[in-house]
């Protein structure tokens, strides 16, 4: 017997909201690709994009932000640590 | 107590079996099996470096027994007895009924015995020759075995993976009712810690061996140097997982004698929290400190000193849990029982091994005796006076619960004091020829470093007829030793509070846990109730 | 086991401990440990992408595969709409969405291998250089994920076909969400660090 379902029955307005921002961060993306900014503003900018996208998905999609915190804990504490490694094997 | 009749047959271990009690010794069969392999190829190893000149293995089958050597006794040793016990101990340590996911578990197993062969096989195809290290490009050059060796370990990091998804899912949501995390046993804690490090290190090593894996039988261009390939960037991949792995190796070691100090000292455990709290420290430090293994190797100058410092502040919670143990001791009412002896032997080698880590941590020390035998020495003392030290301990502690037969005494203290002799002979001198400068992985020495390796040839035909009397022991107590009680040594963590072996579904009723699991010589002890009680209904 | 034993086995696995499921916590423990292996791949072509540098990228083209990638975020919706159909108790309705999951999966997958040979058109291959081997191994293991999680939304809609699910039994949809969500995140952030920054 599983725990009750936390959701109420009419999520998709939200879900759909999500996605056409999804949609929408996506196309400002490839407008800033295409822009004239330079590195290393444009690394920032674009990161900060696509960790937005990554964290809807992530709160919304995979319901982290209704969960127990231990599911945001178990992904984001990787994810840090990928990041760091990551850093780390462009500059050793 | 009630006891139940042993359930099952011997067939039952050599099938498809979700019991976590029949997988975890599956695991530590397969892997002592393994064990004794990886010994005779290092007795290989110690035969020709009797004497300088010697000319029993020539220099390329050196490096296959050298590398074969230390692959089997990491991956196909240390890394799945450990995973043993945890299998073994984990339901039962916190009154469950087994795993969370006991088909999972099984495939886990399964995946081992197919991978052993593998990496034995290689060995006939033109084996592995390139150090358990496999740096590159050497080891993208090299005979087709080192193909299978890389394929070996692909399939045992998936194995460890599975493993440890489920420890951690079975602690977290399995537990008994009243076993808070405040009570859970520290071996447990141990196996937390671990396999916090299996599932985020070892996946990165399977990427890097992906890479070579594509290199050598694709022909991608991962590590070409004349393409543009960096040699570096496999030490990184492979590093770091491989400096965890070295923790995953211990942590639970250090779980086994944190439970096996209390029993025989008959004292709570000094420092529960701060022992907890250390293996996790431990863990997550060790994530961060890979790049001291290349020190030597041109990494950026600037990241060698932050990397220095981070290695050495592990020292600190591993020096927590040494004295924590040391305290618990104090003034306790030692029984010196085979496994107290192997987890006091396990502090005594464990500390010169890992004082000896932070003399490697030393930038200017690790610069000089960088692939030395100083690091063999080392890393001798950590893993086989440390990890296997305690992974003996364990066995002759746990030994009655599994089989439901008591090992006999004598056999285990003459066990005790050949390995304890052996170990410091064979190793203790390689610190010296490391210091003098002797290289390691060489099939041949200058004639100066003869006596160092004289007495480590000795010291290792000690620690091999050390096996025996282990051997006739296990075997013969486990066919026809005494019957063992529910609980020969009075402990007070779960397991013990079930028969020996245990039943299929290892309570008859789940527990509820009311006190600390090292509550000796406490109130409530003293008073004759029992730590945990059953269910009602 | 014993009927006993598997009711006890049952009423306190249902998570009393922390009140999570365990099926949910393996599949994101799994997913952890997949967020590392992706890790060493991205660390791989950083690596070179920051060191050796990658000419060869100028090649890539960004619009053709932004529209691959809304293509997938879009499969990642209907991925949640069919959970929440099934949480509504609307099988029939999950299941289309999870037809609609295939599909669109379908057809990142074939705008990927198009993508791939229009590359190997120009010249850029597996084997040819550091960035075809870092480029094709890391966007390659993303797709076979993909394709993984096609075979799953097809067992998923097989098994809801056949009524497994509903309304208070659906852990299995939502565990398969999961692993498609995260596959559609690795996508999110390749699509920056290899497409978009140069």
């Amino acid at each position: 017997m599983q725990a009750p379902s936390a959701h109420p029955a009419r999520r998709w307005p939200l879900y759909l909201g999500v996605f056409l921002i999804l949609i929408l961060l996506t196309v400002i993306e490839i407008m800033v690709a295409g822009s004239g900014l330079t590195p290393p503003t444009l690394g920032i900018i674009l990161l900060a994009l696509s960790f937005s996208k990554a964290g809807l998905v992530a709160a919304f999609y995979m319901h982290l932000r209704d969960d127990h915190r231990l599911y945001t804990a178990i992904f984001v504490l990787p994810v840090l640590l990928l990041m760091v490694f990551a850093v780390l094997s462009v500059l050793i | 107590m009630t006891t139940y009749p042993a359930t099952g047959t011997w067939r039952r271990y050599f099938s498809w079996n979700t019991d976590h009690k029949v997988i975890g010794v599956q695991y530590i069969v397969t892997s002592f099996v393994f064990f004794i392999l990886a010994g005779m190829l290092a007795m290989l190893m110690r035969a020709q470096l009797r004497a300088p000149g010697s000319e029993l293995l020539n220099a390329e089958t050196y490096n296959q027994v050298m590398t074969n050597h230390g692959s089997l006794m990491i991956f196909l040793w240390i890394l799945p007895v450990v995973a043993g016990f945890g299998n073994y101990l984990i339901p039962l340590m916190i009154g469950a009924r087994d795993m969370a996911f006991p088909r999972l578990n099984a495939l886990s197993y399964w995946l081992i015995p197919p991978a052993g062969l593998i990496m034995l096989a290689s060995f006939f195809v033109g084996g592995a020759e390139a150090g358990w290290t496999a740096y590159v490009p050497l080891s993208i050059g090299g005979p087709p075995g080192q193909t299978l060796w890389a394929v070996s370990i692909m399939i045992l990091g998936i194995s460890a993976i599975m493993g440890a998804i489920n420890f951690v899912t079975t602690v977290l949501t399995m537990r008994a009712p009243g076993m808070t995390f405040g009570r859970l046993p520290l071996f447990v804690w141990g196996m937390m810690a671990t396999s916090l490090l299996v599932l985020s290190a070892t996946p990165v090593l399977t990427a890097g061996l992906v890479l070579i894996a594509l290199d050598r039988v694709v022909g991608t261009q991962f590590f070409t140097v004349a393409s543009g390939g960096d040699p570096i960037l496999w030490q990184n991949l492979f590093w770091f997982y491989s400096h965890p792995a070295v923790y995953i190796m211990i942590l639970p070691a250090m779980g086994i004698v944190s439970e096996i100090f209390p029993v025989f000292a008959r004292k709570p455990i000094f420092g529960y929290r701060m022992i907890a709290l250390s293996s996790m420290a431990i863990a997550v430090l060790g994530l961060t400190v890979w790049a001291h293994h290349m020190f030597a190797s041109g990494m950026d100058p600037r990241l060698r000193v932050p990397y220095m410092v981070s290695s050495m502040v592990i020292a600190v919670p591993t020096g927590i849990k040494i004295f924590s143990w040391l305290a618990t001791i104090w003034y306790g009412k030692l029984r010196l029982s085979t496994p107290m002896l192997f987890a006091l032997g396990f502090i005594s080698m464990f500390l010169i091994g890992g004082l000896t880590g932070i003399f490697l941590a030393a930038i200017p020390v690790d610069l000089h005796v960088t692939d030395t035998y100083f690091v063999v020495a080392h890393l001798h003392f950590v893993l086989f006076g440390g990890s296997v030290s305690a992974v003996y301990a364990g066995l002759y502690y746990w030994f009655p619960k599994i089989t439901g037969r008591m090992y006999d005494e004598r056999t285990g203290r003459v066990h005790f004091v050949a390995n304890f002799v052996g170990t410091n002979l064979a190793y203790l001198p390689m610190f010296a020829a490391g210091l003098m400068g002797m290289p390691r992985r060489v099939a041949d020495y200058d004639p100066s470093f003869t006596s160092y390796n004289q007495m480590a040839t000795l010291g290792g035909l000690i620690l091999a007829l050390s096996t025996l009397p282990f051997l006739y022991n296990v075997i013969l107590s486990w066919a026809r030793g005494p019957k063992a009680a529910a609980n020969p040594w009075s402990a007070l963590t779960l397991e013990w509070q079930t028969s020996s072996p245990p039943p299929t579904e290892n309570f008859a009723e789940i527990p509820v846990v009311t006190t600390d699991p090292y509550a000796y010589g406490e109130e409530s002890t003293m008073t004759g109730e029992p730590a945990a009680a059953p269910a009602a209904g | 086991m014993s009927q006993q034993a598997v009711a006890h086995a049952e009423n306190y696995r249902a998570g009393q401990a922390l009140g999570v499921d365990h099926r949910k916590v393996g599949m994101w423990l799994f997913i952890a440990s997949e967020v590392m292996f992706f890790g060493g791949l991205i660390a791989t072509y950083l690596h070179y992408k920051y060191t050796l540098g990658f000419p060869e990228a100028s090649r890539l083209d960004i619009v053709a595969v932004g529209v691959n990638t809304t293509i997938l975020l879009t499969s990642s919706l209907a991925v949640v709409m069919g959970l929440s159909s099934i949480r509504a108790g609307k099988a029939g309705r999950m299941s289309v969405f999870l037809l609609l999951t295939i599909l669109l999966g379908l057809t990142f997958l074939t705008g990927q291998v198009l993508e791939f040979s229009h590359l190997y058109g120009e010249g850029v291959t597996l084997t040819g250089s550091v960035f075809g081997s870092s480029f094709f191994t890391l966007t390659g293991f993303h797709g076979l994920h993909v394709l993984a999680g096609v075979v799953w939304a097809l067992i998923v809609l097989v098994l809801g076909l056949r009524r497994a699910f509903s309304a208070e039994r659906n852990m299995g949809v939502e565990v398969f969400g999961l692993y498609w969500h995260f596959v559609d995140i690795v996508w999110i952030m390749l699509f920056t660090l290899i497409y978009l920054i140069p």
